[in-house]
């Protein structure tokens, strides 16, 4: 890697290091890793959503990875619920479930395909001697990322089987009355904070292409519910304009095209970001670059002594002490340059405002005033005479480092580790994997609802269709109220008597 | 029957079991010669007519308190009852034993089922009612009901004294005062006011304080709430003008026909009183620019467009009509009045201007809306003999929705039951509610009669009966073809199919499957009411199977009572952020599935709430009580309780 600072001019004067430009600001900020967007449970109730997805709590089984985060030998999922030995059944391709309560090797295959996933331990636990008290099943897998997914992936393929809600296998525990009071004490906070992760999750991966088109989705069926909706309440006594149901029929129609070549299409447009999300910020000509170069092994960002060479985030999945980081590089936050580059700065502030844990201030240089979790590190230590005064002494905590000598490196990484492991190491954060598994299932069952709609004639039934496929959009962009679809009807419609 | 006519204005229906004394109200009776009972009912409207005969079906001694026992059954606004979603809400009334719908089959001038084509579910039953007719057999139905007596009486206050040990508030309500100053007591008493609650009446810029036009308005009463700490507010809706019969030309109108046949709004009714060919027309006319010039001319004249308060969105004045959808025709239904009056009712055309120019009123306060009465008549009831509420949930019906609604969110318009309001529509249907609520009315709250319980009874065995032979009845599609030749089926599909997925198709019915296969089906042909709901049940019979498993969901959350008297602004035991608090303090949920309901009551409140419930029940098991009976809180009781 390239040290911008090995550029003879301008040698830095040792006072002036606390002061100026060699010395240079490095924050690293630490979002969660992409946790699940699963919607805080009972959520659903909140807004008095439509009926799409099953009720927390309901007969419906629910399935979640249950062990943490990061690289580990063997992961462990969890299903609860009464399909969970239909489900066993149907990875095992067995007639036949194990013994209770035994472990036992099995090969997994997707039912869908026949394909093998991973030889597994199995165990089936029969309620109400579980966990939660409903028949529950573990499957002990090992633990690469193409594994979990395939595993969760062929799991909401079982019908009858969808992610779990946060905190819903406790919930339930607690519901059977398998969980005494002290136990359920955390719960609440610990719901508390997945809620919290999984609405800066929602946040970040809503942003971008993906979320745009879920976003606009939801509209054209909100809308397209409300027109079927105001058809039904109110097409008979008032007079409704011609070819309401005409239009929905339309745009119902274009949203299955839409939403059908969406998850036909492999690329998937934007793909939805995986890992721990580590970006580094600060001030141009700081040797941001040079450090993501250094930390990813290879040469992801052009550095050059010039300040604002970099003026597009670059992300790159590399992986930090055990775990994997999705890690970006940004622009030099400054004012009053091009217009090029301001847009890389705005998309460098706009990076950061994804992440989970919070940045703290570092003086007029920081991206945001929210206090993220952030990591101060000072570049270019090796312009630091030895017998010269520090930094600054009212500096907030730093690390220093040289990019050149990679002096220091060792104390970042292990900085590095223990805040990975901070946001990574909480089991209930959730995995990228099932995020993904969550994705699929909600946009599939979205699809399959749509297909119910027009067959039927009974507009009622149709209706129904629209609203279970409303449901599930909702459950990935949030809203979906009945308000919401009555605003729509006396807005668009002079209606009532 | 024994008429009181000593005493005052007395109407009594019939005396009650334990004889009150016959003693004049008055200021200067004694305490214990005061007229004592069981449940009493303040207003005599839609909701206080139906709330004061479940009390009486469900055993107790019940007075009605109206202004004038001739306005009984008086209908104020549209003359119709019914329509899409209003519909389901009668035929719940009914299932419960209800009046409103046995009276509108005595008294109805059109009957037509609205949205024929667009499936059972979203069935409409719908009439105009001849007002005479269903104002004379209200009241002979009132004054008839046993256990029920009517006094005109004009309530100026509550009496309220300490709360018992078991039901905690601020006070309890035990009687009434009335205007003259006399007094009645009683273990429950319902307030069904009304619009007539410090009403006003606008007509253009005037504003007079008034009840129903010409009715003398409740004032005392809403200081009586205020002080006690309830809001009262005052929402909006408005009324047209009507026009003489004889001023219209008929003949250049749209006629709409009634259904022929009828369809009765009640379980127990095979048809109404009248032919269809008797009955009358509705016409349909349209507004013009002429119209909108009218009012665009006189905004200035016009208070409902000037002040804030909030009307109802989907009963907008034409001056709403006019400002938010300018240059377009409206629609006027033109509606008979009654068999005998001269009076058109146009619907369609409430409005706010001037009398010069168009009549109008307004009037309006948080109103207890009719379905609402029967619940609260049935919970008065049972709270007197000490017996758990009957709660009707969101899953279990449109009167569940409603009330959940009202109680829960609160509203700043008068409420209007959509069926999109309900999130089970396909379950909570017109022809099945019956099944959902007569047996529970009957079991739990007593107010249904063994005549009507036994009929439910065997409606749904047969229903029972006929769909598990339907299901069992299978041939390969081929066969069906064969045996019905207009049946869309594929017969591409190999598996075999149930004669129950052959009922789906729109072309089948139980005639024609039970032509093709007499044995067994035939016999399921003769009732034709069974026949009908046989199709129904085969049509939503999918659908209704992932229904099933949600509604379980939301009512292991209902299920969840949470104590009534928890002050949630100050509890300790429960972690829950200020803006939580305040939300439950305001909106007093009944159960966990209500709290999370109300927007901002995060998850995490809900746990915490869930962990003091179960802590709050196994300290009361430990205490020897029953939990269930004690952690309920009762619809009617609320009235009285909430925030006392």
């Amino acid at each position: 890697a390239v040290n911008k600072a090995e550029e003879p001019q301008n040698p830095p004067q040792l006072g002036h290091l606390a002061i100026i430009k060699p010395l240079v600001y490095l924050t690293l900020r630490l979002s969660l890793p992409d946790a699940l967007i699963r919607l805080p449970s009972g959520s659903r109730l909140c807004t008095r959503r439509s009926s799409g997805a099953a009720a927390p709590g309901s007969g419906a089984t629910i399935f979640a990875l249950s062990s943490g985060q990061g690289r580990c030998g063997i992961a462990v999922i969890r299903t609860s619920g009464p399909s969970s030995g239909h489900a066993l059944q149907i990875l095992t391709a067995a007639r036949d479930l194990p013994p209770a309560r035994h472990a036992s090797l099995r090969l997994l295959s997707d039912p869908r395909s026949g394909e093998p996933l991973d030889r597994a331990l199995v165990l089936w636990f029969p309620g109400p001697r579980s966990f939660t008290g409903e028949d529950c099943v573990e499957f002990h897998v090992h633990g690469g990322p193409a594994v979990v997914s395939g595993v969760l992936q062929a799991l909401g393929s079982v019908p009858g089987l969808r992610p779990a809600e946060a905190g819903e296998f406790t919930r339930r525990a607690f519901a059977n009355g398998k969980l005494n009071l002290t136990e359920v004490e955390g719960l609440a906070d610990l719901i508390h904070a997945e809620t919290e992760a999984q609405r800066r999750q929602a946040l970040r991966q809503l942003d971008g292409e993906l979320g745009h088109l879920c976003r606009g989705w939801a509209e054209t069926l909100t809308k397209a519910l409300a027109h079927v909706e105001a058809y039904i309440d109110f097409g008979e006594d008032d007079n409704l304009e011609e070819g309401v149901l005409e239009q929905a029929d339309i745009e119902v129609r274009a949203l299955e095209v839409a939403l059908g070549a969406h998850l036909r299409d492999a690329r998937r447009g934007q793909r939805l970001r995986s890992g721990a999300h580590v970006v580094v910020t600060g001030p141009p000509n700081a040797g941001k670059s040079s450090l993501v170069n250094l930390l990813s092994r290879k040469p992801v960002s052009i550095v050059s002594p010039e300040p604002g060479t970099t003026r597009d985030v670059l992300e790159t999945p590399v992986d930090l002490a055990g775990f994997p980081v999705l890690l970006s590089d940004t622009a030099g936050l400054r004012e009053g340059v091009g217009p090029v580059e301001q847009e890389g700065v705005r998309r460098a502030r706009e990076s950061c405002n994804f992440l989970a844990t919070v940045v703290a201030s570092v003086g007029a240089q920081s991206p945001s005033d929210s206090s993220q979790r952030l990591l101060l590190v000072l570049n270019k230590s090796d312009l630091l005479s030895p017998e010269g005064p520090g930094p600054r002494p009212d500096l907030p905590p730093h690390l220093l480092l040289s990019c050149l000598t990679g002096e220091g490196l060792d104390g970042l990484l292990e900085a590095l580790r223990k805040e990975l492991a901070a946001v990574c190491g909480d089991p209930s954060t959730g995995s990228p994997l099932l995020t993904r598994a969550r994705h699929q299932h909600h946009l599939q069952g979205c699809l399959d609802a749509l297909s119910h709609y027009k067959p039927s004639k009974d507009l009622a039934l149709a209706a129904e269709a629209l609203r279970v496929a409303r449901g599930h959009l909702t459950r990935l962009t949030g809203g979906g109220g009945t308000e919401e679809i009555l605003d729509i009807i006396f807005r668009d419609f002079c209606v009532g008597k | 029957m024994f008429y009181l006519r000593g005493c005052g204005r007395w109407v009594a229906a019939s005396f009650t079991k334990q004889q009150f004394p016959l003693v004049r109200l008055s200021s200067d009776s004694a305490a214990p010669r005061t007229p004592h009972f069981d449940v009493i009912v303040i207003g005599g409207g839609h909701a206080g007519t139906e709330a004061a005969t479940a009390a009486a079906r469900c055993g107790s001694r019940t007075l009605l308190l109206t202004h004038r026992v001739d306005t009984i059954g008086q209908m104020s606004c549209n003359p119709s009852f019914g329509g899409i979603g209003k519909g389901h809400l009668m035929r719940e009334v009914d299932a419960l034993d209800g009046l409103c719908s046995r009276i509108c089959d005595q008294s109805g001038v059109h009957y037509k089922v609205l949205n024929r084509r667009k499936g059972p579910a979203v069935w409409g039953l719908r009439a105009q009612i001849d007002r005479k007719l269903y104002k004379q057999n209200m009241q002979k139905e009132i004054l008839n009901t046993p256990l029920l007596t009517v006094q005109e009486g004009a309530v100026e206050d509550l009496i309220l004294t300490e709360p018992e040990p078991e039901h905690t508030g601020k006070c309890r309500v035990s009687g009434v005062v009335l205007v003259d100053g006399s007094t009645v007591y009683a273990e429950s008493v319902i307030l069904t006011t009304g619009t007539f609650l410090r009403g006003m009446i606008v007509i253009g810029l005037e504003m007079h304080p008034a009840g129903r036009l010409g009715d003398q308005p409740s004032i005392g009463l809403a200081q009586t709430l205020e002080k006690l700490g309830f809001v009262v507010g005052r929402l909006k809706t408005g009324t047209p003008p009507r026009i003489a019969k004889d001023s219209i030309n008929f003949s250049i109108l749209n006629k709409q026909t009634p259904d022929n046949p009828s369809v009765p709004f009640s379980f127990t009714n095979e048809t109404v009183w009248i032919k269809p060919e008797d009955q009358l027309p509705c016409y349909l006319t349209y507004t013009n620019p002429r119209v909108d010039e009218i009012v665009l001319n006189n905004l200035h004249l016009n208070s409902h467009v000037k002040e804030t308060t909030r009307g109802p969105r989907y009963c907008p004045s034409i001056e709403s009509k006019v400002l938010r959808f300018p240059n377009r025709l409206h629609q006027v239904w033109l509606e008979p009045e009654g068999m005998d009056s001269d009076l058109i009712y146009p619907q369609g055309l409430s409005m706010t201007l001037p009398t010069e120019l168009q009549e109008k009123m307004i009037t309006c306060i948080r109103g207890l809306e009719k379905a609402k009465g029967v619940i609260a008549g049935i919970n008065a009831s049972l709270r007197v003999s000490r017996k758990p509420p009957f709660v009707v949930s969101r899953t279990e019906g449109y009167i569940g929705v409603l009330i959940d609604d009202l109680t829960t969110l609160g509203t700043s318009e008068p409420y209007r039951m959509f069926t999109s309001r309900v999130e089970f529509r396909l379950s909570l249907r017109p022809d099945n509610a019956d099944i959902r609520l007569t047996l529970r009315g009957y079991k739990d709250a007593g107010c249904v009669s063994q005549q009507r319980y036994e009929r439910a009874c065997w409606m749904k065995s047969s229903l029972e009966e006929g769909i598990s032979v339907l299901k069992s009845i299978e041939f390969s599609s081929s066969k069906w073809k064969n045996l019905i030749p207009e049946v869309s089926i594929s017969t591409s599909r190999s598996l075999p199919v149930r004669a129950l997925d052959v009922l789906k198709y729109e072309e089948v019915d139980m005639d024609s499957l039970a032509k093709a296969v007499p044995e067994p089906l035939k016999k399921y042909t003769k009732c034709r009411e069974l026949a009908e709901r046989l199709k129904i049940e085969a049509t939503y019979e999918s659908v209704l199977f992932h229904q099933l498993q949600e509604i379980k969901g939301v009512q292991q959350d209902e299920a969840l009572q949470l104590p009534k008297d928890i002050d949630y602004l100050t509890i300790r035991d429960v972690s829950l952020s200020h803006e939580v608090r305040e939300k439950l303090h305001f909106s007093r949920p009944q159960t966990i599935g209500a709290a999370s309901r109300i927007p901002g009551v995060t998850p995490a409140a809900i746990i915490n709430l869930l962990r003091f419930v179960k802590t709050t029940q196994q300290r009361q098991a430990a205490m020897n009580e029953s939990p269930k009976t004690d952690q309920c809180l009762r619809n009617a009781d609320r009235l009285q309780e909430r925030q006392l």
